[in-house]
Formats: C-alpha cells, sequence, structure tokens
C-alpha cells in the first residue's frame, strides 16, 4: 500500500520539503484512505447485515412463498399509491411554504422555519397520536365540523387512507420545503426584474421562469419524500384501518406474528430492489429533463 | 452515551468480580475448581410478559415475594413475543430466562424446538392443577375474554347479555373495538356464539362463517382493532368507543383505578398463558425455582388471584381465597356452564392459516 511513500518521504524531515512529484503520487495513492473509516463502517454496520438478510431471504422458498400471498401483493400496491399520493401533496405543500419562505422577509422567515422545524424535531409517534386525537369521532375536528354545523354525524376522518396521508405529509414536508427553497434561493433575481421590465405578469413570470428554475428542487424533494414513504410504519398502524398495511407492516407481520424471518426478510429485499429500480428510473428521466432544460 | 455506555459495562465488570470471587476462595481452599459461572449465574431471572397493569400485579404479589424469600433478583420486561424468543434462540444470545406467551405460541415453539423441558425436580407439581403441567411449560394463568363497556355511555341495565346483542348494530350503533391477533383473541369464537353456535359446536371453527357474522353485525366499517391490551381501556375511557372486547383482570384494574367500565363474565372465553424457558436461558435454573414459588406459594399465589381476579395455577392459593373472590375467577365453579374453554389444540394447529385469513378479510 502507501507505506513505501511514507516510509520515503520519512527521511527528508522537515527543512527540505519533499518534491512536488512525490506529494502528488502520494496524493493521487492514498486519498481513499479517507474513506476507510466510513467504508468500514458501512462494511461492519450496513453491507454485513444486508448480505445476511439477503441470504436468509433464500431459504425456505420464501420468495415463492412470499409473491403468492394475497396480502403482500395488496400490501405493495398500497405502499405505492400511498407513497406516490403523499408525495404529491408534500411536494405541492412544500413548494407553497418554499415559496412563502423565499419571499418571506427577515423576521417572518425566521418564524416560518422554526414552524417547519419543530415538526420535524419531534418523534413521529408523537405526532401521529396527536392526529389520531384530533381525527377521531369526538375530536377537535370533528367537534369543530359539527359545532358549525356543517355535519350532523361525526365524518369518518380516523383509520383510513386519508388519515394515513394526513400523518405521512405532516411527518414529510420538512424534507420537501428544503430542496425546494435552496433551488429557489439560487434562482438570479435579475431575472423576474428582466421579465417584469419586458411586461411579464405574475404568472407568466412563475410559470417560465420560476418554476422551471426549480424543477431540480422539485425533483429532489420528491425522491426524497417518496423513498421516506415507501419505508412508512407507525403511521398506517397509528392512523390507519386494516386496509391501509403497507410493505413495512407487513414485514413485521411476517417477523412478529408469523415468525416466518426468511419470508420477511425476503419481503425487505423485494422492498429495496423496487425502491432501487424507481431510483434510477427517476434519474435517468430526470437527467433527460435536464438535458432538455440545457437545449 | 457515555451513561449508556457506561451501563453493560459495568456490569460485566461486576459479573467477572462477581464470577472470579469464588475462584479466589477455591485456590486459598485448594478445592478443585466449579464452573464459576453457576455462581454468578441464577442470582438473577428476567422475566418477559405483557406489560400494563398486569405486569405490575405480577410484580407485586408474585416477584417481589418470591426474591425476599429467595435472594434471586427478577426483572419483569413488557415486550413478549414469540418472535423475539425465535430470535434469541437461533442466535444464540438468550436474554430472556422465563418468557409468556399464548397456548397456540406454546404449541408452536414446542414443535419448532425453541423451549427447554421443565426440571419437575426442582418444580414441586403439587400444586400444580392437571391442565397446567406441560413438559415444555406451565399454564400458569387463566383469563377470560370477555365483552366491555363504557358505563358513561351504556349503563350496565342496558349491557349486552351476550355476543350477538354485543355485535348488534341496531342495539348500539357505537364502533366496537376487537383484538387484532388471533393468537390471544376469541374474536371469531365470539361472532360464531352470536350466530346461535352452541358451546360444544364452535369447535372446529367455521371460520368463513365467523367472517361473513361480522361483515354484517356490526359490519366492518364498525370493527375498530386494537393490537395491545391496554388500548382498549384508552380507548372506552376516551370515549373513542363505548363497546370494546378486553380481559377480565384489564377491566378489574381499571375500575379500581376509577374507570367507569364494566364487562360481563357470562358468554367469555376461557384462556391461558404459559410460561416457558427459551433453550439456552442462562438462567434457568432460577426461572425453575420461580415457577416453583409461583405454582406452590399459597399466599402469594392467593394475593396474585386477588388483585388480578386471575387464577394462578396454584391449588393451595384457592383454599386462601374469601367466597366472593374465589366465585369470580375465570376457573370458578359457578362460571363454568356459562362460558367457552378455548380450544388451544385447534388453536395451535390452525393459527397461521386463520390470522391471513383474518388479515386478508380485514384488509378487503
Amino acid at each position: 500500500m502507501s507505506n513505501a511513500t511514507l516510509a520515503g518521504s520519512r527521511p527528508r524531515g522537515r527543512d527540505s520539503p519533499p518534491s512536488v512529484e512525490t506529494t502528488s503520487r502520494r496524493r493521487r495513492s492514498s486519498w481513499w484512505l479517507l474513506l476507510a473509516p466510513i467504508l468500514a463502517f458501512d462494511v461492519v454496520l450496513f453491507l454485513t447485515p444486508l448480505g445476511k438478510l439477503v441470504g436468509a431471504s433464500f431459504a425456505d422458498s420464501a420468495y415463492q412463498r412470499v409473491l403468492e400471498d394475497p396480502l403482500v401483493m395488496r400490501a405493495l400496491l398500497n405502499t405505492l399509491t400511498i407513497s406516490l399520493a403523499s408525495t404529491v401533496v408534500t411536494v405541492v405543500l412544500g413548494y407553497i411554504i418554499a415559496m412563502v419562505l423565499w419571499r418571506a422577509g427577515n423576521v417572518a422567515r425566521v418564524i416560518l422555519f422554526a414552524v417547519v422545524l419543530l415538526p420535524f424535531w419531534t418523534g413521529i409517534l408523537v405526532k401521529n397520536f396527536a392526529w389520531a386525537v384530533l381525527l377521531q369521532d369526538n375530536g377537535l375536528v370533528n367537534a369543530f365540523l359539527q359545532g358549525i354545523g356543517l355535519t350532523d354525524a361525526p365524518i369518518p376522518l380516523l383509520h383510513n387512507r386519508f388519515a394515513v396521508i394526513v400523518g405521512m405529509v405532516h411527518c414529510l414536508l420538512p424534507y420537501a420545503v428544503f430542496p425546494i427553497f435552496s433551488s429557489l434561493t439560487s434562482i438570479d433575481d435579475r431575472l423576474g426584474l428582466a421579465a417584469r421590465s419586458l411586461g411579464a405578469r405574475e404568472g407568466s413570470v412563475f410559470r417560465r421562469i420560476t418554476l422551471p428554475l426549480s424543477v431540480p428542487g422539485i425533483s429532489a424533494a420528491g425522491l426524497l419524500v417518496f423513498i421516506i414513504s415507501t419505508g412508512f410504519f407507525i403511521t398506517p398502524v397509528v392512523m390507519g384501518g386494516p386496509g391501509d398495511m403497507m410493505i413495512a407492516n407487513q414485514i413485521d407481520y411476517y417477523a412478529r406474528q408469523l415468525t416466518d424471518f426468511s419470508g420477511a426478510a425476503a419481503l425487505a429485499v423485494i422492498l429495496t430492489v423496487m425502491v432501487s429500480i424507481l431510483v434510477a428510473v427517476y434519474q435517468r428521466v430526470l437527467k433527460a429533463g435536464g438535458q432538455h432544460e440545457d437545449n | 452515551m457515555t451513561a449508556l455506555r457506561s451501563t453493560p459495562f459495568d456490569r460485566r465488570q461486576l459479573l467477572k468480580a462477581a464470577a472470579l470471587t469464588p475462584f479466589a476462595g477455591l485456590a486459598l481452599s485448594g478445592c478443585g475448581a466449579k464452573p464459576a459461572e453457576s455462581a454468578a449465574a441464577n442470582k438473577t431471572v428476567t422475566v418477559t410478559s405483557y406489560g400494563g397493569s398486569y405486569n405490575d400485579q405480577l410484580t407485586q404479589t408474585i416477584l417481589d415475594p418470591f426474591s425476599k424469600q429467595s435472594g434471586i433478583q427478577t426483572t419483569l420486561l413488557a415486550n413478549t413475543s414469540l418472535a423475539a424468543l425465535k430470535a434469541q434462540v437461533q442466535s444464540g444470545d438468550v436474554q430472556w430466562d422465563l418468557v409468556e406467551i399464548t397456548a397456540p405460541e406454546y404449541e408452536v415453539a414446542v414443535a419448532e424446538g425453541l423451549l427447554e423441558k421443565f426440571d419437575y425436580d426442582i418444580i414441586s407439581d403439587k400444586g400444580l392443577p392437571g391442565y397446567a403441567k406441560a413438559e415444555y411449560g406451565i399454564k400458569y394463568l387463566s383469563f377470560l375474554f370477555v365483552m366491555a363497556w363504557d358505563q358513561k355511555v351504556i349503563p350496565d341495565a342496558q349491557a349486552p347479555k351476550d355476543w350477538a346483542q354485543f355485535f348488534d348494530q341496531g342495539k348500539y350503533s357505537t364502533k366496537r373495538s376487537v383484538y387484532n391477533q388471533l393468537s390471544d383473541s376469541s374474536v371469531l369464537e365470539a361472532a360464531l356464539l352470536a350466530d346461535g353456535v352452541p358451546f360444544d359446536k364452535i369447535y372446529p371453527l367455521d371460520v368463513d362463517r365467523a367472517l361473513r357474522v361480522l361483515g354484517q353485525h356490526p359490519g366492518k366499517d364498525r370493527l375498530l382493532y386494537h393490537a395491545a391490551n391496554q388500548e382498549p381501556i384508552q380507548q372506552l375511557t376516551s370515549g373513542e368507543v363505548s363497546l370494546s372486547t378486553s380481559f377480565n383482570n384489564r377491566i378489574n384494574a381499571a375500575r379500581n383505578d376509577g374507570a367507569k367500565l364494566n364487562f360481563s363474565a357470562e358468554n367469555a372465553v376461557l384462556a391461558g398463558d404459559y410460561f416457558v424457558v427459551p433453550k439456552g436461558a442462562k438462567n434457568k435454573e432460577a426461572a425453575f425455582k420461580l415457577m416453583n414459588f409461583m405454582s406452590n406459594d399459597a399466599e402469594a399465589g392467593a394475593a396474585f388471584d386477588k388483585v388480578t381476579n386471575l387464577t394462578l395455577a396454584n391449588i393451595p392459593a384457592l383454599s386462601k381465597l374469601p367466597k366472593d373472590i374465589a366465585d369470580t375467577l375465570p376457573t370458578s365453579p359457578l362460571l363454568a356452564d356459562k362460558i367457552l374453554v378455548r380450544d388451544d389444540k385447534w388453536w395451535s394447529q390452525n393459527l397461521k392459516k386463520t390470522e391471513q385469513q383474518f388479515k386478508l378479510w380485514q384488509a378487503s
């Protein structure tokens, strides 16, 4: 390894600096050593367990068993649709919040950031139970709706897909706001000024300048939020009904109730592969979009 | 971080010191070596159960008196599960010594070879009723799966008399919360009882019929599910539902804490839990000593029965109980004709299949 270079450089001492050639060679040959700690960390804490998981997933024809289970198909479908819906809602809401943050004055911006960050620092379980209390039949929301005479009987707001998406969006919002906000702040303000000076209305400035230039932020936010969405576990348990089971719940069910560990491992691998494929496709589409932008 | 780190380190040091102490003594006296571990081990026993009010009662009536008498320290955890037991045994890192699981889970664990054989040389079977003594465990506890209601909404006079009324949509418009996990829940039996099936014809369970009944009365959208034993208490007291399935001891405990809840022992389903020792448990002798105490100590057993309203598999305890308590226990002869006895054998053979079917029905 780099022992030779190190040994070779030592006798030179302090007052005779190494030649440029040696330094650059040393730099080239040992830069990856910087990665060693993180690599070791990854091998021990990520790759080894992942390898074991993949290994375990091939026992007792687990894949066949899992894929023949109608509940698994359902959970996979649920995972995709719920994640997609949460992603769309989160990105739209996140975009609006990011716009306001971008345009707000300094004081308002600090306050708004606090409002976005506070739930970010709150435990997901706390948030979900708070929502469950608000949305239940005799909760605050239903009491309010009945109080103002909008409904007579409580509307079912909890233990359904609507509640799951509400709970997920609340947890996911910060992940969307920050990438979008950073892409908005990198837009040159002079572009908008120029457009307005040429007679463009606000709507057309947004449509033709702000929105296209913030696409990288939107994509990054969408991807991030979607990937996090697919792994949600607590929210469907606390806020969903039995029909809103997602893949993480199915993994838990296989592991804990059926004590079928190889089945659970197979499901985890399926989820990982599915998300990886989606990410790959998404990045390809994104790249194509970026090139189009350049033209 | 350092605080978290230091705990196991200190304990390990302590154990090491404790393990070395007899060596020092032996070296001085010049005796032969005895395994050092057994001196350090079996001074503690880690028990794992279901948590909530029940864990408090278990500590107060059984574990503390046992520690006082034997000098063996007990730790009671609340996160029992067959899956965790299996994971511990398979990975060879067994943390638990005595674990509570349901009767069907017991059969599954035996079939999968996860348990230590019980040593009836250490555990005297004098106090054990016939049904309780098993090769790999003791069915130490009998409880009732009951219907419970919120007295603020449903006064006792209007309370359901049987499962048909419990599920009757016309009689009560409230949602019903039912226990989700079939290893412990008799909701399918309840549905069949509601449909008029007599006690002796319930098994083998007609799962399709039970699900059809639940789909009609009260209907899928009127059913709410709970997954933890303490959850229905919260759902009932918060007014989220006013009818729920639960267990007699949980409702009793809530009542003693002042909750306006009640339950009916008639039409209940009698079921039980086992204590088992995972294969490779570090303190199995201490666990067996605890089982011996639990099955034979009349004072502790009677205290347990009194506080929990559950029957402990401990015959001497029953004679210590006042009649009004003895009559309300799940195994009281007064209840014998009015309750269904859960068929553990059927459930152990059909648990996984039925659970899948139930889940699919819920989801569709």
